[in-house]
């Protein structure tokens, strides 16, 4: 998300949209599927619950999809948004992201939530971000490259 | 040990052969690159030449067309570039879950417009006096925010299935063609009815596979 060079592995600004709607979406589809197959089948009495762990899929997996994906998808529209007034890419960019899809999914629950809402998706994103760049920054001081070692017969320049 | 350029020391050592060195140099120079087989002339044994090059081995063709994402064939004529079968799951399900959410919203809109909350009678003078506009705001967000999460769920988990599917068959056959469309599309569809007894799964099958004949039609008009 705020690494210099230009990221080949995802598409550019408007397009990338859709990708993250239904990455997140096919996500939470997927985790929603296995979680609630396991709660739906812990949660029913003996004898039903295979049909009970289908019946809980069914429910409520779509569900977690779509929470899931309106969540990345808004993320994402609100990256490329801020991307494009902005006119650079780094983790402030993702920090207002996250502030402005805390307020926009808690739009219906009044100014106070929305506002609470808001700052503790910045906060989680900041955290995110906050750790990503720990990461880089480890692997670069892991990786970083080594001074060739110092012959030891002495210096011998190439000066003929 | 270079075969090439030093002839007259290795006539010494290998005169007794059947092809003689002289012979090899000389045509050497004259052979087009591609079509000389070194490890086929018996003087050169394939084990004591360079490991690395890999003469003992076949033929190795090179991935020259450097613009082609995938090497499924039929791939590659899509409407959006695609990187294999991840972004195929992405934008689809991605398109068809927008979309989705879209149609229903504007049913919704619909909806909540022709349900608006009637207006109450003031009981002292006869007065009609309508609903606050917080209540129909809400009498439309509401409607709206029903339809809307459900159409956009039910067409995300089809495009989900099918391209899951679609991607399966084109791995499993090595090619993407319009039969793996319409077969993961009827697929889909009767996984997604699979519940709700065999009628609506034929029905939702039928469905869904006519949906993948209008896109492949759709494919090829634009292509």
């Amino acid at each position: 998300m705020s690494t210099p060079e230009a990221d080949h592995s995802r598409d550019p600004c408007p397009i990338v949209i859709l990708n993250d709607f239904g990455g997140a979406y096919a996500m939470g589809v997927i985790g929603g599927s296995i979680w609630h197959g396991i709660k739906g089948f812990r949660n029913s009495p003996y004898g039903e619950r295979r049909i009970g762990a289908l019946s809980a899929i069914k429910a409520r997996a779509p569900v977690v999809g779509g929470n899931f994906g309106v969540w990345g998808g808004l993320f994402s529209f609100y990256d490329c948004s801020i991307k494009a007034i902005r006119k650079r890419e780094d983790a402030w960019n993702a920090i207002l992201a996250g502030f402005f899809v805390g307020g926009s999914l808690a739009v219906r629950g009044g100014r106070k939530h929305m506002l609470n809402s808001a700052i503790t998706c910045a906060i989680f994103l900041g955290i995110l971000e906050g750790v990503g760049m720990m990461f880089q920054r480890y692997m670069a001081y892991a990786n970083k490259p080594v001074p060739m070692p110092v012959p030891d017969g002495g210096a011998a320049p190439l000066s003929a | 040990m270079w075969p090439f350029g030093s002839s007259t020391k290795k006539e010494d050592v290998v005169s007794g052969e059947t092809i003689s060195t002289t012979q090899i140099t000389e045509t050497t120079p004259e052979v087009s690159a591609p079509q000389l087989n070194i490890s086929a002339i018996p003087i050169f044994d394939a084990s004591k030449l360079h490991p690395l090059a890999g003469l003992d081995k076949d033929l190795e063709y090179l991935d020259l067309d450097e613009e082609k994402l995938s090497n499924v064939e039929g791939t590659g004529n899509g409407i959006l570039p695609s990187r294999g079968w991840s972004d195929d799951l992405c934008y689809g399900t991605g398109t068809l879950y927008v979309g989705g959410l879209g149609l229903g919203g504007l049913y919704g809109l619909n909806q909540g417009l022709l349900n608006l909350p009637p207006g109450s009678v003031d009981p002292v003078t006869g007065n009609i006096k309508s609903a606050p506009f917080k209540l129909k705001l809400n009498t439309v967000l509401n409607q709206v925010t029903k339809h809307g999460p459900h159409i956009g769920n039910s067409a995300g988990v089809l495009g989900l299935l099918y391209n899951i599917i679609d991607s399966s068959l084109d791995a499993y056959r090595g090619k993407h063609d319009d039969l793996n469309s319409l077969a993961s599309g009827a697929l889909a569809g009767a996984i997604f009815k699979s519940t709700s007894g065999t009628k609506a799964m034929a029905y939702s099958t039928g469905m869904m596979t006519l949906a993948a004949a209008a896109w492949c039609g759709f494919k090829r008009a634009i292509n």
